[in-house]
């Protein structure tokens, strides 16, 4: 069953107490954080307007960094992009894929916002979800979540006429359907963030190169991952050239 | 439904908040997930079992004290170590949430910078020399030093300091048993004290902790420099969001786009100092255009008419001028706020000690309300009640109670002072240099120094960080080495620590009991601290230190209990209740109020002389003060200034909270607020390190430099608690700038005694 969250940017108001709420329920180490919130502000003093944007995995549908993982340690399930970092290899292509720059590298290893899979599939919400003081934060099925966030973008319309729902359809559907108050460009979210051809040819031609060099040089995999990486990473930068050519 | 009751009174833990969807609040057990299995199983390095899978988790209840709100909160151990805090589903403040401080408790907890020994200085003062010495040798020698002032001149020579939510046990409880009616709150006169003294002059009460908006139906909200969401009051910003969600009309007044101004319908970048000018605006257009409860003022306000003939030649036009906020603007929202009525508010707001005046600002809030009909009125603000609970049976205090604070209950002003045991009143001036009040922090330093009106030489000081929140710091300075005796009680080496005699460290919040909390509000209700862990280091509870340096001093006949669980559970019977009861019922003893005036039958809620809402201070009129709310002008920057202002951030609390781990981690150091265009003026860009420099030479810095559009042009702004000095604080020392440190003057409100900070001006020295 796909699983979404939902994010009300009207509601949110910048307190970063989920921010604080995954990094102690997760535990992460010092310098790691799997949300940002990044202050929006539009217009010059005094006419402004502005809020927050919540940086986070936003678990696409066609989630380029599980198209270019190589071991499959980023996957996805229920609609969201798990991870298993037991299984990753530390080769760092999803930190270059990510359109929306996401995953980091911690100790060598792959680290992102898993949907805190380990407790929703015991029946709980994720850290995040459940200590959000402005209710700007709801998990749950994804229909369902589509559904509150149509009716929140309704009722919001009363004060931002150009309220709408963001992540349904955009980029194959985001497992984090947000509800803005705004256009998403006065945001800083792409109006149009389509996974598009890049990572198909990527997926295609790259990576099983790449993943025979995994599986088959375990010893030379430290100074030949980083090799492959380099000119991998370099393909890629003339796929992207060539395509906005 | 999120907690249930296991074996021992301890809870499971279950993190599902609430039935949002029926997928995701399926009851998941996290105890009763045993062991890890597969993967998770086979640690490795960044690759851990998850906390809540290492062993059997216990939960123990108590109140975070990230901030003074005290939310209500579970505490998860796992083997004996703190885990995870979670807000409490059954507490009326958390609601199952919790801030980003709340959060960041257990990185508090196990901070490595804390304090971990009793010592005793060995070098001068301020040198951070010192011997680590057992508790029975500090409490000894403290208790010696406490002695020989009491008998050279009296116990109103010691003076006690107390902020967080132990201070009942050294600012109340051991000041009153000792006679020392020198005790005083950082909350008092340092934050609320006009706002409380505004409102008992008005209507004969306190606002009490809890700002006693009704959000839940409320339809205009006012804010007069509130920040909701950067001050991160959990409960408040709750309410706010399903207010603000419910469509209710938002008006804010702050010379900064706040996080809430950007979510306002109507944002009022007004000129700093001059609110009171608008809000006798606002008073003129709701009477001069009829907008005003004339039933409710009819039956519940006093001194209409003087107060519609004060205000009558005080029209937009004439505030305009002073505020810089159109005169349209003015009337338009004076509407909307007439519009809602009586479900129509200004919050009272927190810290509101910024110009002096700042009693008379809070009357005119107050006016507001009052003609809005909003008071005791559903939507509007409801009238909070204490919960009810005996104190623990002792005998008669020394002296009474003067120290108010954030969770006081609503006191009476009595007529006298009350006298110490040597028959001296407050030293801080109370009755000749400000009219009334708690005790003022800030007005016991100068006698510290000068004698007068009688020598302060002792000080202990209870969670202040005495040099990053009284303003005027070299005259702190200069008073702390004119002491006898300073005993420091204190979780980290704060910057003050270096200076004093003794130090106690003491333990976390969820490593004591601590005194119940009984909450004014809505529905009052008594909230329990019990420890999740054992006290770590060689830390003990404030209330234990309380006691044994009370028994060394004499005051034994007050310490009657040996255990705190035998103290707290004699204070709960009186409700019908024990711990072992308070536990079985989710941690939490919710008691009913009564929030309207429909609540009181024929009787008046208002405990004024007139039983109204009095519009007319005869009691200001008598002691030559201003009878009704003037404005009046405050300095303006001189050229090359700008305004300092400062406030909160969300992951911060005080300066208390700046070297949390994780908190730090989120925000290491604080920045300054600068316009835009007076960035592109002085040649600096966001990033830039600037020193700032004071009007009377005072520097402090660097900090880095936020060019913004969301200020004013004539102010800067930054979050309070940074720019600390202590090499012990790993994280925070030297983090940032200092606000307190810029305030090297304050102006006294010569009603209520607080110090107000915005008079304070900066100039930016760039770094060499
Ligand atoms: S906890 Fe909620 S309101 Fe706070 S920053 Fe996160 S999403 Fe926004
Ligand atoms: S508002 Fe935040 S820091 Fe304050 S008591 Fe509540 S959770 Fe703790």
């Amino acid at each position: 069953m796909a699983m979404a969250f939902l994010l009300d940017l009207g509601r949110c108001i910048g307190c970063q107490a989920c921010s604080a709420a995954c990094k102690t329920g997760n535990e992460l180490a010092a310098g790691t954080q799997f949300i940002r919130l990044i202050e929006q502000t539009r217009g010059e003093f005094p006419d402004l307007s502005g809020g927050f944007t919540n940086h986070r995995c936003y678990h696409c549908a066609d989630a380029a960094c599980v198209n270019v993982c190589p071991t499959g340690a980023l996957y996805k399930e229920d609609g969201l992009t798990r991870t298993s970092r037991d299984i990753c290899s530390g080769c760092g292509y999803c930190v270059e894929a990510c359109p929306f720059g996401v995953p980091e590298m911690v100790d060598g290893l792959s680290s992102k916002c898993d949907g805190c899979a380990d407790t929703v599939r015991a029946g709980g919400e994720p850290w995040c979800v459940v200590t959000c003081p402005s209710n700007a934060l709801e998990f749950g099925e994804r229909e369902e979540i589509v559904k509150e966030a149509r009716e929140r973008v309704t009722a919001m319309r009363a004060r931002y006429p150009k309220a709408r729902v963001y992540g349904e359809d955009e980029a194959g559907g985001l497992g984090v359907v947000m509800v803005l108050p705004d256009d998403p460009d006065v945001l800083d979210l792409p109006v149009d963030p389509a996974p598009g051809a890049l990572i198909n040819t990527w997926t295609g031609i790259v990576q099983p190169a790449t993943l025979a060099l995994t599986a088959g040089a375990t010893v030379a995999a430290g100074v030949m991952g980083v090799i492959a990486r380099r000119n991998h990473m370099l393909e890629l930068k003339a796929l992207e050239e060539g395509e906005e050519a | 439904m999120a907690v249930q009751p296991g074996p021992n009174g301890r809870v499971k833990l279950n993190i599902t908040r609430r039935s949002f969807l029926k997928a995701g609040a399926t009851a998941g057990t996290l105890a009763a997930l045993g062991r890890p299995t597969g993967s998770l199983a086979q640690k490795r390095p960044g690759a851990e079992i998850p906390w809540y899978r290492t062993g059997t988790i216990e939960t123990t209840y108590n109140n975070c004290d990230m901030c003074p709100w005290r939310c209500g909160v579970l505490v998860h151990t796992v083997d004996g170590v703190v885990r995870k805090i979670e807000g409490n589903p059954a507490d009326p403040k958390s609601r199952g949430m919790l801030c980003a401080r709340g959060q960041g408790g257990v990185s508090f907890v196990y901070d490595p910078d804390r304090l971990q020994s009793p010592m005793i200085r060995t070098g001068e003062r301020g040198d951070g020399q010192f011997r680590e010495v057992t508790w029975e040798e500090a409490l000894d020698y403290s208790a010696a030093k406490i002695l020989a002032i009491r008998d050279t001149y009296g116990p109103e020579s010691l003076a006690i300091f107390g902020h967080t939510s132990g201070d009942f046990w050294f600012t109340d409880y051991f000041a009153q048993a000792f006679g020392t009616p020198n005790a005083a709150k950082p909350s008092s006169s340092l934050c609320l004290s006009p706002r409380e003294e505004a409102f008992k002059l008005m209507t004969g009460l306190a606002v009490g902790g809890h700002e006693p908006v009704d959000w839940d139906g409320l339809q205009c909200l006012t804010l007069i420099g509130s920040h909701i969401g950067e001050d991160a009051r959990n409960t408040v910003m709750q309410d706010f969001s399903n207010a603000w969600a419910r469509g209710a009309r938002v008006v804010v007044v702050d010379p900064r786009f706040s996080s809430v101004a950007a979510k306002a319908d109507y944002w009022l970048p007004i000129k700093p100092g001059t609110d009171t000018a608008l809000l006798l605006a606002w008073a003129n257009v709701l009477i001069d255009e009829d907008l005003y409860d004339a039933g409710y003022v009819a039956d519940w306000v006093a001194g209409f008419d003087d107060y519609a003939g004060h205000v009558s030649e005080l029209t937009p036009e004439w505030a305009e001028a002073i505020t810089e906020i159109p005169a349209e603007t003015i009337r338009t929202t004076a509407r909307v706020m007439a519009e809602n009525r009586p479900r129509s508010a200004i919050m009272p707001g927190r810290h509101v000690t910024w110009y002096g005046t700042d009693t008379q600002r809070m009357r005119a809030v107050y006016a507001i309300n009052a003609l809005l009909g909003a008071y005791g009125r559903q939507g509007g603000m409801y009238f909070n009640k204490s919960a009810y609970l005996e104190a623990y049976p002792h005998p008669p205090f020394a002296v009474a109670g003067s120290s108010g604070g954030c969770s006081a209950e609503p006191g009476e002003e009595s007529d006298e002072l009350p006298l110490g045991p040597s028959g001296k009143a407050r030293a801080d001036g109370a009755r000749t240099s400000f009219l009334r009040g708690a005790t003022a922090m800030q007005e016991l330093i100068d006698p510290m120094i000068s004698g007068e009106p009688y020598p302060i030489k002792g000080l202990v000081t209870y969670g202040v960080n005495l040099f990053n929140s009284i303003p005027n710091v070299p005259r702190t300075v200069e008073a702390v080495k004119e002491l006898d005796f300073f005993l420091a009680v204190d979780v980290l080496p704060m910057e003050h620590i270096a200076w004093a005699d003794v130090v106690f460290p003491e333990a976390t919040f969820v490593e004591r009991y601590d005194e119940l909390w009984a909450v004014p509000y809505k529905t009052p209700f008594i909230s329990m601290r019990e420890p999740a862990i054992e006290p770590l280091y060689d830390t003990r509870p404030g209330w234990w230190m309380a006691r044994e340096l009370g028994i060394r001093v004499g005051l034994d006949n007050y310490f009657q209990w040996e255990t705190a669980e035998e103290y707290l559970d004699k204070r709960l019977l009186s409700v019908g209740s024990s711990l072992e009861k308070m536990r079985a019922q989710n941690g939490v003893i919710v008691q009913s109020g009564k929030p309207y005036l429909e609540d009181f039958g024929e009787a008046s809620p208002f405990t004024t002389t007139s039983a109204r809402i009095e519009l007319y201070s005869e009691d200001l009129a008598q002691a030559g003060l201003d009878p009704m709310p003037v404005y009046e002008p405050t300095e303006e920057p001189p050229a090359g200034f700008y305004r300092l202002l400062y406030g909160r951030h969300p992951v911060h609390t005080f300066a208390k909270t700046q070297n949390t781990p994780l908190l730090s981690d989120l925000y290491p150091e604080n920045e300054l607020w600068l316009n835009q265009r007076r960035a592109d003026e002085e040649g600096v860009t966001s990033g830039d390190r600037v020193w700032l420099e004071n009007q009377d030479g005072a520097r402090s810095g660097p900090i880095k430099v936020k060019a913004t559009q969301r200020i004013r042009p004539d102010a800067v702004f930054m979050v309070h608690g940074f720019g600390q000095q202590s090499a012990g604080l790993s994280r925070a020392d030297g983090k940032g700038a200092s606000d307190t440190k810029l305030q090297t003057r304050y102006k006294l409100d010569p009603i209520s005694g607080g110090a107000g900070m915005r008079v304070n001006f900066v100039k930016l020295v760039k770094e060499v």
